[in-house]
């Protein structure tokens, strides 16, 4: 092939990859807010992607919704069992939050770390190589949503806002590999246990769950919540349950695999939280500020 | 009017990647193959055989930057590899007569290159952690096949479009 290899195409290739390097050096530093033509680029194919969920979503919930038929029956009985369970849990928590509530009064405490505020959004579309997971919202900075919040779907916590433009934003999973994507969390039990969630393995389809000290018991099944001392996310959050533990490669921390107490294939509605506590950082600078 | 038409019909069907990928894959990506949507790719690939390479490359990099900015998190990897796979085709498909077979080979190929080079961007910056042996059988395996469907589908009502495309582009 004389063409494909003469002088000249071999210095644009050159060239071009120069370009790559620079562009991939420039991009991954990370950037706090989108720079105006990506937020009105973002937006657009968000107003497009919300003509196109809507017919997509329902043929899939048609197919759903047939393959669902043949269960009802078993799960029919088994909610019923939950039901009763159900009344008498609630007639408890009614309690203990009576005494909860006389308690924060007694002690003249109104916030509380836990507080946050929810905001509801829909999923309208998905990363669609398997590289990047991130899904995209229908709520942006109109609706007040900022970086950095978490976000939950009904079984657990799945991620948190990464960019946000006018009328969408992009919520990164805690599937994705990318470095910077870190979570400290728990393991609840007698004692708390800390470690941070640094990824996922695509072979196990588990969380990894990183930095546990090496002289922590930890059990199969046991549950896995936010710990809320990053100041960015609520803590209490479920995040999985511990499917299996092996000691690092050096032996000074263990790793322990996560199952996602949600489906993070399957998602549809979500939900973005927002901490009412001011973060400690955030109520210092105004304190310096007066 | 019919200049604006091909760029949107990508666009479309750049836009249905996502939308797929949230609405109909989920159960299917669950249990461990991975079926990833390249369909504005496969359109590309259709421009760069049936058109000529300079449009080819002229869409693929700019529905390789719309992917870069939309789709990921990182600027470049897209652009790169989308433009590049669209300069490749168009160059060995001068070399071969387009029929059907050739063109349904040639998109298979396309993809081929397209998702080798993104796995290997990816790896170099430390985004996928994939293994090779997995990545070939649970990803590219299922992608090659529902790629190869959706050329299948498109071909004859969309190569007649290029073939009108081409003709007055001749004619200018």
């Amino acid at each position: 092939m004389p063409h494909f290899f003469s002088n000249k195409r071999l210095i644009i290739l050159l060239v071009s990859i120069i370009i790559l390097v620079a562009l991939i050096g420039f991009s991954m530093k990370k950037r706090e807010s989108l720079t105006l033509p990506e937020q009105f680029l973002k937006d657009t194919a968000g107003l497009t992607q919300t003509i196109f969920y809507k017919p997509a979503n329902s043929i899939a919930g048609f197919f759903e919704n047939l393959a669902e038929m043949k269960q009802l029956y078993k799960e029919n009985q088994m909610l019923k069992a939950r039901l009763d369970e159900y009344a008498k849990l609630y007639v408890q928590y009614e309690e203990v939050k009576k005494t909860n509530k006389t308690l924060k009064a007694q002690l003249d405490k109104e916030e509380d770390l836990t507080d946050f505020k929810v905001r509801e959004a829909t999923v309208i579309g998905r990363s669609p190589d398997q590289w990047n997971q991130f899904i995209y919202i229908n709520k942006g900075e109109k609706d007040g949503i900022k970086p950095k919040m978490a976000v939950i779907s009904p079984q657990g916590f799945i991620g948190k806002v990464t960019n946000v433009s006018l009328f969408q934003s992009t919520v990164q999973l805690i599937s994705d590999n990318d470095r910077t994507n870190r979570f400290s969390a728990i393991v609840q039990g007698e004692k708390n246990i800390f470690g941070t969630i640094e990824g996922y393995d695509p072979k196990r389809q588990a969380l990894l769950f990183k930095k546990i000290p090496v002289d922590a018991k930890i059990k199969k099944g046991q549950k896995v919540i936010t710990s809320g001392l990053g100041d960015v996310f609520p803590p209490n959050l479920l995040i999985g349950e511990v499917i299996e533990i092996e000691p690092d490669e050096v032996g000074l921390t263990q790793t322990a695999y996560l199952k996602p107490s949600a489906d993070l294939y399957d998602l549809s509605h979500v939900m973005v939280l927002e901490r009412e506590m001011p973060a400690v950082g955030e109520s210092l600078k105004e304190k310096e500020e007066e | 009017m019919k200049k604006i038409l091909l760029p949107f019909l990508i666009y479309l069907a750049f836009i249905s990647e996502s939308s797929l990928m949230q609405a109909l894959l989920p159960h299917e990506n669950s249990m461990e193959w991975q079926f990833i949507p390249r369909f504005s790719m496969i359109m590309i690939l259709f421009i760069a055989m049936f058109v000529n390479s300079t449009y080819g490359l002229v869409y693929g990099l700019g529905f390789g930057l719309l992917t870069d900015l939309l789709y990921t998190d990182i600027i470049g990897v897209y652009l790169f590899s989308m433009a590049a796979t669209a300069y490749v085709t168009s160059v060995i498909s001068r070399y071969l007569f387009g029929n059907l077979i050739v063109a349904l080979l040639l998109s298979i190929v396309g993809v081929s290159i397209l998702e080798f080079t993104v796995y290997g961007l990816n790896s170099l910056i430390g985004i996928s952690n994939q293994m090779i042996d997995m990545f070939l059988y649970k990803r590219l395996l299922p992608t090659l096949i529902l790629n190869g469907f959706f050329a299948l589908l498109i071909y004859y009502p969309y190569v007649k479009q290029l073939n009108l495309l081409k003709d007055t582009i001749k004619e200018n």
